[in-house]
C-alpha cells in the first residue's frame, strides 16, 4: 500500500527526514514514536503533500505509483487522509458545507454522483454518533471555537466520512480526556479492516492499549531505528529513547 | 475634466430651462468655490492615496434629455427580488419603469427643496459636495412619516448606459421619521464604460426611526464613482449600512455620520472586490457627540492583480459621548502580489468613560487552511474560493434582505469564479 524509500525531506534548506525506509501493507496499522522534533509530523505533511517540505533524494510510492509529484487533493482523492496533529480554524467555512464539498469531490472523482443536502444530512449524522458529537458542530466554522479535544474528534469524523484507505494519525490522543480517548479507538477500531491501513503517531503507549499496532517504530533525528511489535511500545514507555541512540 | 471642461459643463447646466431659477444661485455659489479649490490632489491627507486622473484626464458632459433612452429599456437584468424600484437612467427618473412605494412619499427634481422651504444642506468635506451642489441633476428624496414601517426594500435602480461619456450627479434624500423604519437600497449598475458619477446621500434619522442602507456597485470597472453618504441621527436610531462594491476603475466612499441623540446607533459594513487596475476607496467617519450611543465600522476587501484600494476609518468621541461604545474592523485579504492595500482605522477620543476597540490586518490567503482544504479533496481553486467566501461571510450574513443577499452572494460568487487562480 504505502511505500517509502530512503526518504530525505526537509523545509527551508534545513534536512528533517534523512533516509527514512517504512512499508505498510493492506490492513496493517502501524505506530510511530519518537521524540518532539524527530520528524514525525514532518514524515505524515510529506505523505500527504505539503508543498512547504522539500523531497531531495528518495520514494514514496502509494499502491504502486510514485506520488511525490502528486497535488494534496489528488492523493486525499486516491485514498490518503491526515488526521492534523493541529487542526486548521478556518473562520466563515461552515463544517457542513466543508465536508459536503469533500466529500462530493471524492464520490466525483469515484464517478459516483454528489449527494444532495438530505442524503449528506442523513449519512453525516450516523457519523456524528459514532464518534459522539453533538450536531450542533456541524452548524459551526471549521475547528471555529472547537475545544483542543472537539478538534480531534472532528478530524476522525473526517476520517469516517471520506473513507481513506491510508489514514494517517497523528497526535489525534493528545488532548482527548480518557472517555474520548476511547470512543476515538472504537471508531478508529470499527474503521480497520483488511484494506486499510493506519499510521499512527503518538507519544503514549496509553493510545496503543485501545488500537492495537501490529508494528511500532522508533523515529529519531529523522530515521526510523527501530522496529517492533507492540511490545516496543511498553518497551519505550520504561526506558526512554536515549537507549537507542547511537 | 480639467477647469474649462468643468466651466463648459456649468454653463449648460445653469441654461436648462427645466430647473427652477431658485437653485440657481446656490449652484453658483457651490461652483465657484469649487473653481478656488479644484479637484483634490494626493496632497491632501484624505487623498493621499487616491489619485483621480480618471476623472481629470477624461473629459464628460452633463446628461442631457437625449440621454434618456428613447425606447423599452430591460431592465429585467437588473432584477432583484421583492423590492420595489426606482429606475433612474443616465440621470434621468424614468417614471414608466418605476413602482411608486406605498408608506412613503417620494419626491422627485427639486420638490424636496420646494417642501423644506430651500432649506439647503450643502456640506463641505469635499469639493466633491460642491462639485454635487452645482452640479446636482437627478433630484429623488424618500420621506417616511412617523410610526410608519415601510416592509419592502426601495430600490434606486441607477443604470449607467451608452458610449456617450456622462457626467452624472445625483442627489438622494432620505427622512425618516419618529419610530418609521425602511430599507433604502441604491444599486448602481450598467454598461456604460465611460461614467463619472459624484452622487451625494443625506440620511436623517428621527428618534427611533431605522434605516437599513444597502449600496451596491457593480457598474463597469472602468467607471468613475464618488459616493458622499452624509447621516445624521437622534436618539435611539439605529442606521445600518452596507456597501458591496465590485464595480468602478475609481470608487470613492466618503461616509460623515452624526450621532446627535443619546442612545442612537449605526453599523457601517462594506465588502470590496478589486481586480485588474481599480482603485476602490472607502472613508468612513463616525461622530458620537452624545452619550450612550454606540457603533461599528466593519470593512473587508479582496484584491486580485493590481488593483489596490484604501480603508481610512475615523471614529470621533467628543467631550460630551460618555460611555460610547464603538469598534473598527479593516481586514484584507490580498490574492495577489501586485495588489495594494492602505489601511488607516483611526481613533479620536476626547471622553474619558468609553469602550473603542480598533483593528486592522491585511494578508494573503492563510497557507495552512489552503492546505488543510486540500487536503480533504478539493481542488485548489475550490480551496481557494471556500477560503475567500469564508472571509466574506460575515459581512454578506449582515444583509438581511433575502433577495439582496441572494443577489449580492450570486454576483460575489461569480467573481471568485473568473478571479479565483491556481
Ligand atoms: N515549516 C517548518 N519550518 C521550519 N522548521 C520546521 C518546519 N516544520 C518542521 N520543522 C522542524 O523540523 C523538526 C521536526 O519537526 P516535526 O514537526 O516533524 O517533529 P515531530 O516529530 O512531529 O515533533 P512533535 O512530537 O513535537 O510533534 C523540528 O525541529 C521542527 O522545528
Ligand atoms: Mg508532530
Amino acid at each position: 500500500m504505502l511505500d517509502i524509500k530512503n526518504l530525505h525531506a526537509g523545509v527551508d534548506g534545513k534536512e528533517i527526514l534523512k533516509g527514512l525506509n517504512l512499508s505498510i501493507n493492506p490492513g496493517e496499522m502501524h505506530a510511530i514514536m519518537g521524540r518532539n522534533g524527530s520528524g514525525k509530523s514532518t514524515l505524515a505533511n510529506v505523505i500527504t503533500g505539503r508543498e512547504d517540505y522539500t523531497v531531495s533524494k528518495g520514494d514514496i510510492l502509494f499502491a504502486g505509483d510514485s506520488i511525490l509529484d502528486w497535488s494534496p487533493e489528488a492523493r486525499s482523492l486516491a485514498g490518503i487522509f491526515m488526521s492534523f496533529q493541529y487542526p486548521v480554524v478556518i473562520p466563515g467555512v461552515n463544517n457542513t458545507y466543508f465536508l459536503k464539498a469533500a466529500l462530493n469531490a471524492k464520490r466525483k472523482h469515484a464517478g459516483k454522483k454528489g449527494l444532495d443536502a438530505a442524503g449528506f444530512l442523513k449519512l453525516i449524522k450516523e457519523k456524528l454518533i459514532e464518534v459522539s458529537m453533538d450536531p450542533k458542530y456541524l452548524q459551526r466554522a471549521v475547528n471555529d471555537g472547537f475545544s483542543g479535544g472537539e478538534k480531534k474528534r472532528n478530524e476522525i469524523l473526517q476520517m469516517l466520512t471520506l473513507e481513506p484507505t491510508l489514514a494517517i494519525l497523528d497526535e489525534t490522543d493528545s488532548g482527548l480526556d480518557i472517555d474520548a480517548l476511547k470512543i476515538v479507538a472504537d471508531g478508529v477500531n470499527r474503521y480497520r479492516n483488511a484494506d486499510r491501513s493506519f499510521l499512527v503517531i503518538t507519544h503514549y503507549q496509553r493510545l496503543l492499549k485501545y488500537i492495537e499496532p501490529d508494528f511500532v517504530h522508533v523515529l529519531i533525528d529523522g530515521q526510523i531505528v527501530k522496529s517492533g511489535g507492540k511490545e516496543l511500545a511498553l518497551e519505550l514507555e520504561e526506558k526512554g529513547y536515549n537507549w537507542l541512540e547511537s | 475634466m480639467n477647469i474649462s471642461d468643468f466651466n463648459i459643463e456649468f454653463d449648460k447646466m445653469i441654461n436648462r430651462d427645466y430647473f427652477s431659477d431658485k437653485v440657481h444661485p446656490l449652484r453658483e455659489k457651490a461652483f465657484s468655490k469649487f473653481l478656488e479649490i479644484g479637484l483634490p490632489t494626493k496632497k491632501l491627507e484624505d487623498w493621499r492615496f487616491t489619485n483621480l486622473s480618471s476623472i481629470s484626464n477624461s473629459s464628460f458632459r452633463i446628461s442631457e434629455k437625449q440621454d434618456a433612452p428613447n425606447g423599452d429599456v430591460d431592465i429585467s437584468q437588473y432584477q432583484i427580488d421583492d423590492v420595489e424600484t426606482i429606475v433612474i437612467y443616465n440621470g434621468h427618473y424614468i417614471e414608466t419603469l418605476s413602482s411608486i412605494p406605498s408608506g412613503i412619499q417620494l419626491l422627485t427634481g427639486l420638490d424636496y427643496l420646494e417642501k423644506t422651504n430651500w432649506e439647503f444642506n450643502s456640506p463641505e468635506h469635499s469639493p466633491f459636495d460642491l462639485l454635487n451642489t452645482a452640479f446636482m441633476d437627478s433630484g429623488m428624496s424618500i420621506v417616511v412619516d412617523q410610526n410608519v414601517i415601510v416592509e419592502k426594500p426601495i430600490r434606486l435602480l441607477f443604470i449607467s448606459s451608452g458610449s456617450e461619456s456622462l457626467m452624472v450627479t445625483p442627489r438622494i434624500h432620505i427622512d425618516l421619521g419618529e419610530s418609521s423604519s425602511a430599507t433604502f437600497i441604491e444599486d448602481h449598475r450598467g454598461d456604460s464604460n465611460s461614467f463619472f458619477q459624484n452622487g451625494s446621500t443625506f440620511v436623517t434619522l428621527k428618534q427611533n426611526a431605522q434605516l437599513d442602507h444597502i449600496r451596491i456597485q457593480s457598474n463597469s470597472v472602468t467607471t468613475a464613482n464618488i459616493v458622499n453618504i452624509q447621516v445624521e441621527q437622534n436618539a435611539n436610531s439605529r442606521y445600518t449600512f452596507f456597501q458591496f462594491a465590485d464595480g468602478g476603475q475609481l470608487g470613492r466612499l466618503n461616509i460623515y455620520n452624526e450621532l446627535k441623540g443619546e442612545g442612537a446607533n449605526s453599523d457601517i459594513n462594506g465588502l470590496t472586490l478589486s481586480n485588474d487596475s481599480q482603485h476602490l476607496d472607502n472613508h468612513v467617519i463616525t461622530d458620537h457627540q452624545m452619550p450612550h450611543c454606540s457603533s461599528s465600522q466593519n470593512f473587508k476587501t479582496v484584491l486580485q492583480d493590481n488593483s489596490s484600494g484604501v480603508f481610512n476609518g475615523r471614529t470621533i468621541v467628543r467631550k460630551d459621548a460618555q460611555k460610547t461604545d464603538s469598534s473598527q474592523s479593516n481586514k484584507n485579504l490580498l490574492l495577489s502580489k501586485s495588489a495594494l492595500m492602505n489601511s488607516n482605522p483611526q481613533l479620536e477620543i476626547y471622553a474619558d468613560d468609553v469602550k473603542c476597540a480598533h483593528g486592522s490586518s491585511t494578508g494573503a490567503l492563510d497557507k495552512d487552511a489552503l492546505f488543510y482544504l486540500r487536503s480533504r479533496g478539493l481542488d485548489v481553486l475550490s480551496a481557494k474560493a471556500l477560503l475567500v467566501r469564508g472571509f466574506a461571510t460575515e459581512l454578506l450574513d449582515l444583509v438581511k434582505h433575502d433577495g439582496t443577499r441572494d443577489f449580492i452572494i450570486d454576483r460575489f460568487d461569480s467573481w471568485l469564479a473568473e478571479n479565483t487562480t491556481a
